[in-house]
């Protein structure tokens, strides 16, 4: 069996790859607002907002956020649910989960659980969640098909899966722009705002080795959800994949 | 995007209670056009409706009509008369379908604007009449904003149509 797997685009050991994400998210973890903003010229918040937005997320729901981060969605679905509801935001990093509590307490949204997790092993009941989200978050997962079994496994019937991740784009035009902003410039950037060259190396490399639409498409089928469609967003260079649970 | 405008009305319409979806827990209702290259699968589940576009699973009723009976539905024409007319075809339960159709009348969104994605580009001025329908629904809620904001954010990143046919490669 190949016990190897790609970190951006070097070959790792299958066991040592969860650590050097690690290394980069704690590394950006205090920049990584801010980079967010710069590095997508803002885009990023759009591409949230229609998330945010098909998710069919209501009052009383129970919504998992994974890879939360520094909390984008988790603010806006603790709005949507309201006090009836429950939102954990989840994140494998610490660094990245304590940047998440400092900015959902400074924007004074509270009743927002926290729980450190690995989307491979989620810790809780089969058929718990109405929604389950991940975004910029399963690139970074070493095992995206045994993640997407347990997203499938604690989800309840007719609950909603939704992954906002980096994708391909079929524009000749687009690609070249891209290719040449996320070798060039982003890490550029990443090195004279963040003082860290490497790891926006890393997340410039890992888009590019992320599967295309299609291919996401069906390991969410192949992972037991009735349906999969995707919508393209910003031509492609990032999709929204909603699965539902059948 | 046309399926993303009809999911957040109903879904607006369900939550805020003008709507019991009970009668439909856990059915698909597939909405065919014979003259347009559509097919809408409206799938209720978890007390909601999930508007999208899948031709491998098996649906339990089977709408099938033109673009403009289609159109002659939203504008509240009667399902009965329909039938008699022959001018809609349903495999299924009729009772089902009906009760679809009594909820995109309540609905109250033009569907030839909806449409209009498969017969041209929507163009700008189009949008805004979309979302002015969406604001008119939305007029109830506790946050109309954010509604209108959605829908708006939508058009600002331009998603495509969206492929989801289980193991159809293109
Ligand atoms: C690019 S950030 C995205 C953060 C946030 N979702 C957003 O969109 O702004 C990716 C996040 O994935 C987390 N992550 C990486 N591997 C993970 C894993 N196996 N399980 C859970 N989280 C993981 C990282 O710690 C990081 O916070």
């Amino acid at each position: 069996m190949d016990n190897t797997t790609h970190f951006g685009f070097k070959d790792v050991a299958t066991e040592d790859k969860q650590g050097m994400v690690r290394g980069v998210f704690d590394s950006v973890a205090s920049k990584y607002d801010l980079m967010n903003d710069v590095l997508s010229f803002g885009a990023h918040r759009l591409w949230k907002r229609y998330t945010i937005a098909s998710s069919n997320v209501k009052t009383g729901d129970k919504v998992l956020d994974i890879a939360g981060g520094t909390g984008d969605l988790a603010i806006e679905f603790r709005k949507k649910v309201g006090d009836s509801g429950q939102v954990i935001l989840s994140d494998i990093n610490a660094a990245m989960l304590g940047e998440g509590r400092k900015n959902l307490t400074n924007k004074g949204i509270f009743g927002v659980d926290f729980v450190q997790l690995n989307a491979q092993y989620l810790p809780f009941k089969d058929n718990t969640f109405d929604c389950i989200s991940i975004a910029f978050g399963l690139r970074n997962v070493t095992d995206k098909d045994q993640a997407l079994r347990e997203m499938h496994r604690i989800l309840k019937p007719g609950g909603c899966l939704l992954i906002l991740e980096f994708s391909t784009t079929d524009s000749e035009f687009l690609k070249k722009f891209y290719d040449f902003y996320s070798f060039n410039i982003m890490p550029k950037l990443g090195e004279i705002i963040a003082d860290d060259k490497d790891s926006y190396q890393y997340l410039a490399e890992s888009i590019r080795k992320h599967p295309d639409q299609e291919t996401l498409k069906d390991m969410v089928l192949e992972a037991g959800f009735g349906f999969c469609e995707y919508h393209n967003l910003s031509g492609g260079i990032v999709a929204l994949h909603k699965g539902i649970k059948a | 995007m046309q399926h993303f405008v009809l999911e957040q009305a109903l879904n607006f319409l369900i939550q805020n209670g003008d709507i019991n979806l009970k009668p439909l827990d856990q059915k698909i209702i597939r909405f065919s056009l014979k003259d347009l290259p559509l097919e809408v699968d409206f799938v209720c589940t978890n007390n909601r409706i999930f508007v999208v576009n899948d031709i491998n699973n098996v649906s339990d009723v089977d709408i099938k009509l033109t673009a403009n009976v289609f159109f002659a539905l939203f504008k509240g024409e009667d399902l009965t008369d329909l039938l008699k007319q022959d001018k809609i075809i349903i495999h299924g339960d009729v009772k089902t379908a009906q009760l679809l159709v009594d909820m995109l009348q309540a609905v109250d969104i033009d569907a030839e604007e909806i449409l209009s994605q498969y017969t041209g580009d929507i163009v700008a001025h189009e949008i805004g009449k979309i979302t002015g329908k969406i604001k008119k629904i939305t007029q109830e809620s506790s946050n109309p904003l954010e509604a209108l904001k959605d829908s708006v954010s939508n058009f600002l990143i331009n998603p495509s149509v969206s492929k989801t046919y289980k193991n159809n490669k293109h």
